[in-house]
C-alpha cells in the first residue's frame, strides 16, 4: 500500500538511501579487488580497481552525510532521525551536532573518518597500500552495513538514519485520530510541527567537538591492525611496525584527547559532581586506548631491539578488536541497567557481535596460521636494559585494562553463564583502589625506565641515580600530599603521588638534556611529564574534592533515620536574600535571570574578612531548563582559580516553572492573582512611601505617558504612569504601573516585580484628595523562592587538564619524529 | 627459570588476583526480603507504587526523599534516599535501588531510574541519582 502522503520530501531520503547501498558495495568492491591486488602481485589492475572502489565509497560517505544535513537543516520531520534528534528552535551549531546525536549519526562519523584515513594511506602506504587497504576497506564495508537499514530474511541488517517517521513510529496506534480518519493520516505531515529537539545537558559546545574528536580515535585505530595484520599476512614480520608507529602514535593522541575532552565536558556541565565516574560508556573509550598505549610501547621496544614482536603484534590486534568491543558494549544495549548513557538495543545486538567476532577471528587465525613463523629472540632480555621495563609497563597497562574489561563487562558474564552479578556497591571506589595500584606501578616504570639504556645499562650508576631521584621524589610528594591533605586517603594513592613527581622529575631530566642536543628525544618525556601531571591533578582534584555545602540541618523524619549517620548531607537549601555561611563563603541565593530555554539562578558568593569587610565577591549561575518535553534538567556553574575550582549545583528549586517562557506558560490575569495575598489599596502622593514585608515602595512622581507599550494612544486617551521605586532587601527597583481612560472606561496596566515578589496596580485617580490609589499584591511567605543547591570545592583539577596538553604535545613531537624515520627508507 | 617465565606467572597471579577482587567486590540483585537478613549493601530492583505518598518537602529538610517501592517479588517497602528528590521521578517504570536495610526502611545511597521516553516507545531513558559526592 503507496499511498502518497502530503508534504513529504521523499527525494533526499532515496538519494541518501542510495548512498548507503552504494557505499556498502564500493567498499566490499574495494576489500576484495585489494585482496586479489596482494595476491597476484603483477596485475596492476586489481590495484586500480580497489582504489576506484574506495573512491567510490568515500563519495557516497560524503553523499550520506549530505543527504542527512539537507533533511536536517530543513527540519523535513518526515524523516525519523531529524524529528528525533533536532528541532527549529535549536541554533546552527546544535543542528550540525544534532546530526551525530543519534547512534547511526555516531556510525556515520567513524565511517567518514575511515573513509578519510583509507584516502591517506592510498597515498603514502606505497608498497603496504594493497595488503593494509585490504583489511581497512574490509571494516569499512562492514561499517556500512551498520547503516544499509535494509530487511533480508525478515531480519533488519542496521539501522539507516534515512527511515521516514511513518515507518519508524506507528502514527495510527499514536494517535488515534489517524487511525479514525485516513484524510488526516493522508496528511499527517501538517501536525509535525517540530522535531524532538536534543537533550539540553548535550546542548553545550562540547557537544560540537568531542564526538567528532573521539570517533577519529576510534577510527584511527583501524591503521594500526590493518598494518599488523598485513605484515602477519604478506610475512612482512618486521617490516609492518616501523610505519605502523606514528600511525598508532596519532591514534593515541587523538582518543586521548577525545577522552579527557569527555571528562571535562562531564565536569563542566553535566551533574556528575566530577571529572570521571568510571561509568560503563566512559571505561568504554579508555580500555582499547590503554591497551594501545601498551602497544606503542612495545612497537617502539621492537624497532630498538628486536624483542617482544609477539607482544608488539597481539596488543596492536587486540587494542582494534577492543574498540569494536566497546562499541558493542555501549550500543547494543547490553549495559541495560548498570549505566545511565548506554544506548539502548536498536536491534543490533547479533549484528554488533558479529562485527567483534570477525576482527576477532582473523586476527585470531592469522597469528595461529603464522605463530611458527614469527621472529622470537632466544635471548632473554637483560634486567638492566630499558626494552625488558618498558615490556613490563606494557604488560601492566593491559592488566589495568583487563580489570576495566572484567568490571565493565559483568552484564556481559550474566549473559553468558546465566549469572546475576551486579556491579560493586561502591563502583568507584573499586575502580580507583584496582586502578589506581596499577597507575603506581605505571608512573615508576615511566620514571626509571628513563635512566636505563637500550640493550645494556652499567648498573651502578643506574641505581645511584635511581635512588637520588626516588628519594627527591618522595620528599617533594611528601610536602604535596602535607599541604594538599592528600594524605588522608588511603596510602596507595600517596604512593601514585610518589610515582607521579618520579616520574615528572626523570622525564624533566630527559628534556633538559634533550633540549641541550638530543632533541629528537623531547617528544616521550614531555609526553610522560603531561602524564604525571595529569596523575597529580586527578589525584589532588578528586581525592581532596570538597563538599561545602554541608547541611546539618533538617528534621528528623525518623529514628532509623537519625542512626543512619547520614550527616553532613550535601545538599542545602537556600532562601532568596537570605544569606547562608558555608565554609569560609557567604551564599546568597539573590534572583533569577531568565533566557528562555535557560532559567539561571544568581548566586552571589563573597569572602568576608575578619572585620567583615567583603574581600572577594563573585556570581556564580548554575543553569537549569525547564523543558516542556523533557522535564527539569540542570546544570552547574563553576568559578575557576589558578589552584582551585568551586562547582555550584542546583538539585531542586520552587523558583523555575515547567514550560516559562513558552505561551503555552502564559495565563489571565485572574489566574494570576490567585499567586498572591489579598492586594491592599493605599492612597498615596508623590513623596508617599508604602512599606511592605521586604522592603519599601516610594512613589517618585505622576506623570501622563505619551506611548504605552503595544497600544496606541489617541488624542483622546489619558494615560497617567505612576513612577514607583522599590528598595527590597538593599537593592533598587523601578516599576511604573499606568492607569488609562479611554472612551469613558477606565483601565489599569499592572508592573510585577518579581524579584520582591510583588505586583503593583494603578487603580485610581482621586482629585478631590489629590492623590492616587496604588494597589499591593504580596506574594505570600510561602511562595517564597528557594533553591536546593550542592556546592564542591576541586582543587587543583589545573594540572588535570594541562598535563593533557602537555601530554599532546609530547605525543606531537614524537609523530614527528617517528614520521622522519621513516624518510630514508 | 627464565626470567620471562617468572615474569608470567606474576602477571598470571595479578589477572587472577584481579578476577577475585571484582568477584568479592561484585554485589548481588536482591529484594528486599534479602536486605532484611544481610548487612552488607545490595542491588534491589522494582517499580515505584504510584497510590502511595511520595514525600520531599525542601524546606523541612533538603536531604530527606521517601518513597515505597515494589521489589520483583510484590513486595513493598519504605525507601529512604538523602538527598533531593529527582527529577520527573513519578514517572519511573523501573527503579534500582542500592542500599541496605535499616529497621524496616530501606536506605538508598543511589537510585538508578528509568523513565519512558516522551515520545518514543522504542527508547527508555536512564537516570542515575547519587547521595553523595563519589570520593577516593
Amino acid at each position: 500500500m503507496d499511498t502518497a502522503f502530503k508534504g513529504e520530501h521523499l527525494l533526499p531520503g532515496h538519494l541518501g538511501q542510495f548512498f548507503t547501498i552504494l557505499a556498502f558495495g564500493s567498499a566490499l568492491l574495494s576489500a576484495i579487488s585489494y585482496y586479489f591486488a596482494t595476491t597476484n602481485k603483477f596485475d596492476n589492475s586489481w590495484k586500480r580497481l580497489g582504489r576506484i572502489g574506495y573512491y567510490i565509497n568515500t563519495v557516497s560517505v560524503v553523499g550520506i552525510g549530505a543527504c542527512l544535513y539537507y533533511i536536517i537543516l530543513n527540519h523535513l520531520f518526515e524523516y525519523y532521525y531529524a524529528w528525533e534528534h533536532s528541532s527549529r528552535a535549536l541554533p546552527i551549531h546544535f543542528i550540525i551536532s544534532s546530526f551525530w546525536d543519534g547512534q547511526e549519526g555516531s556510525f556515520w562519523l567513524w565511517t567518514f573518518w575511515q573513509a578519510v584515513l583509507g584516502n591517506v594511506l592510498i597515498w603514502r602506504a606505497k608498497s603496504w597500500e594493497t595488503s593494509v587497504m585490504a583489511v581497512v576497506a574490509l571494516s569499512q564495508a562492514i561499517l556500512a552495513t551498520m547503516l544499509i537499514g535494509v530487511d533480508i530474511f525478515g531480519q533488519r541488517i542496521g539501522t539507516s538514519p534515512f527511515i521516514l517517521l511513518r515507518e519508524a513510529i506507528n502514527l495510527k496506534e499514536s494517535a488515534p485520530i489517524f487511525a479514525a480518519n485516513p484524510a488526516l493520516y493522508h496528511n499527517y505531515l501538517t501536525y509535525i510541527k517540530d522535531g524532538n529537539g536534543m537533550n539540553p545537558l548535550l546542548q553545550n559546545y562540547w557537544m560540537v567537538i568531542h564526538p567528532p574528536t573521539l570517533f577519529l580515535g576510534f577510527a584511527s585505530m583501524v591503521v594500526p591492525f590493518s598494518y599488523a595484520i598485513a605484515g602477519l599476512w604478506q610475512k612482512r614480520y618486521t617490516e609492518w611496525i616501523k610505519p605502523a608507529i606514528p600511525y598508532s602514535l596519532f591514534a593515541m593522541m587523538v582518543l586521548g584527547t577525545g577522552i579527557i575532552m569527555g571528562a571535562f565536558w562531564a565536569y563542566e556541565s553535566l551533574s556528575f559532581g566530577g571529572f570521571w565516574a568510571w561509568d560503563p560508556v566512559e571505561n568504554a573509550s579508555i580500555i582499547p586506548w590503554l591497551i594501545l598505549v601498551g602497544a606503542v610501547h612495545v612497537m617502539i621496544v621492537y624497532k630498538n631491539t628486536g624483542h617482544s614482536y609477539f607482544t608488539a603484534t597481539a596488543l596492536v590486534l587486540t587494542s582494534f578488536v577492543l574498540v569494536l568491543y566497546a562499541s558493542f558494549l555501549t550500543r547494543s544495549g547490553i549495559l541495560g541497567d548498570t549505566s545511565v548513557h548506554a544506548f539502548t538495543d536498536a536491534g543490533m545486538f547479533w549484528h554488533l557481535v558479529a562485527d567483534v567476532v570477525i576482527f576477532l577471528v582473523l586476527a585470531v587465525v592469522l597469528l595461529v596460521m603464522r605463530w611458527k613463523e614469527l621472529p622470537r629472540t632466544k635471548k632473554d632480555e637483560e634486567t638492566y636494559s630499558r626494552e625488558f621495563w618498558m615490556f613490563v609497563g606494557a604488560v601492566f597497562l593491559s592488566l589495568s585494562c583487563f580489570h576495566l574489561v572484567v568490571v565493565s563487562s559483568i552484564p556481559v558474564w550474566n549473559a553468558m553463564f546465566g549469572t546475576h552479578m551486579a556491579p560493586p556497591t561502591d563502583p568507584v571506589k573499586h575502580y580507583n583502589i584496582v586502578q589506581a595500584s596499577f597507575a603506581v606501578v605505571v608512573t615508576l616504570l615511566t620514571g626509571f625506565a628513563q635512566f636505563l639504556k637500550y640493550k645494556k645499562t652499567a648498573i651502578t650508576k643506574f641505581l645511584a641515580t635511581t635512588i637520588v631521584y626516588l628519594a627527591l621524589a618522595a620528599l617533594i610528594a611528601a610536602v604535596i600530599v602535607y599541604v594538599t591533605g592528600v594524605y588522608k586517603l588511603q596510602f596507595v594513592f600517596i604512593l601514585i603521588m610518589v610515582g607521579a613527581i618520579y616520574s615528572i622529575l626523570a622525564n624533566g631530566k630527559v628534556l633538559i638534556d634533550a633540549l641541550k642536543g638530543k632533541f629528537k628525544l623531547a617528544g616521550s618525556a614531555v609526553a610522560h611529564i603531561g602524564f604525571g601531571l595529569i596523575m597529580v591533578g586527578a589525584l589532588i582534584s578528586a581525592g581532596t574534592s570538597k563538599v561545602i555545602s554541608e547541611n546539618n540541618t533538617g528534621e528528623q523524619f525518623s529514628d532509623d533515620f537519625v542512626k543512619a549517620k547520614n550527616n553532613p548531607k550535601e545538599n542545602i537549601i537556600l532562601y532568596k536574600n537570605t544569606p547562608v555561611q558555608m565554609g569560609k563563603y557567604l551564599v546568597t541565593y539573590v534572583g533569577d535571570s531568565i533566557a528562555p530555554p535557560n532559567h539561571y539562578f544568581k548566586v552571589d558568593y563573597k569572602v568576608m574578612d575578619s572585620a567583615g569587610k567583603v574581600t572577594q565577591e563573585f556570581m556564580l549561575k548554575p543553569n537549569a531548563q525547564a523543558n516542556l518535553k523533557m522535564g527539569l534538567i540542570s546544570s552547574p556553574d563553576t568559578r575557576h582559580y589558578l589552584f582551585s575550582d568551586l562547582y555550584t549545583h542546583v538539585t531542586y528549586s520552587n523558583a523555575i516553572t515547567i514550560g516559562e517562557g513558552t505561551p503555552e506558560a502564559a495565563h489571565d490575569e485572574a489566574e494570576d492573582d490567585k499567586n498572591y495575598d489579598a492586594p491592599v489599596a493605599y492612597e498615596v502622593t508623590p513623596g508617599d512611601t508604602i512599606r511592605f514585608r521586604e522592603g519599601y515602595i516610594v512613589l517618585d512622581s505622576i506623570g501622563k505617558m505619551d506611548h504605552i507599550q503595544d497600544i496606541t494612544l489617541t488624542d483622546k486617551d489619558l494615560a497617567i504612569g505612576a513612577k514607583l521605586r522599590i528598595v527590597s532587601h538593599n537593592k533598587t527597583y523601578a516599576a511604573e504601573p499606568v492607569y488609562m481612560i479611554r472612551s469613558n472606561n477606565a483601565f489599569d496596566f499592572s508592573r510585577k516585580v518579581d524579584d520582591a515578589g510583588l505586583k503593583l496596580r494603578f487603580t485610581k485617580v482621586l482629585p478631590q484628595k489629590h492623590k492616587i490609589e496604588i494597589t499591593l499584591y504580596q506574594q505570600p511567605e510561602s511562595a517564597r523562592k528557594w533553591i536546593v543547591m550542592r556546592a564542591i570545592q576541586f582543587p587543583d583539577i589545573n594540572f588535570l587538564w594541562s598535563g593533557t596538553i602537555i601530554m599532546v604535545i609530547g605525543i606531537l613531537l614524537s609523530i614527528f619524529r617517528r614520521n622522519k624515520e621513516l624518510k630514508p627508507e | 627459570m627464565k626470567k620471562s617465565s617468572i615474569f608470567g606467572l606474576v602477571v598470571i597471579a595479578i589477572a587472577i588476583a584481579v578476577i577475585i577482587s571484582v568477584y568479592s567486590n561484585s554485589s548481588t540483585y536482591g529484594s528486599f526480603k534479602d536486605a532484611q537478613s544481610t548487612a552488607t549493601e545490595l542491588h534491589v530492583v522494582g517499580h515505584l507504587d504510584k497510590q502511595k505518598q511520595l514525600f520531599y518537602d525542601a524546606t523541612k529538610d533538603a536531604n530527606y526523599f521517601s518513597f515505597y517501592m515494589k521489589d520483583n517479588k510484590g513486595e513493598e517497602c519504605k525507601v529512604i534516599f538523602t538527598g533531593t528528590k529527582p527529577q520527573d521521578f513519578e514517572r519511573s517504570e523501573q527503579i534500582v535501588l542500592t542500599g541496605a536495610m535499616k529497621g524496616h526502611e530501606f536506605h538508598a545511597s543511589s537510585i538508578l531510574m528509568k523513565c519512558p521516553s516522551k515520545y518514543t516507545n522504542d527508547k527508555v531513558e536512564i537516570t542515575e541519582f547519587k547521595a553523595k559526592q563519589t570520593s577516593i
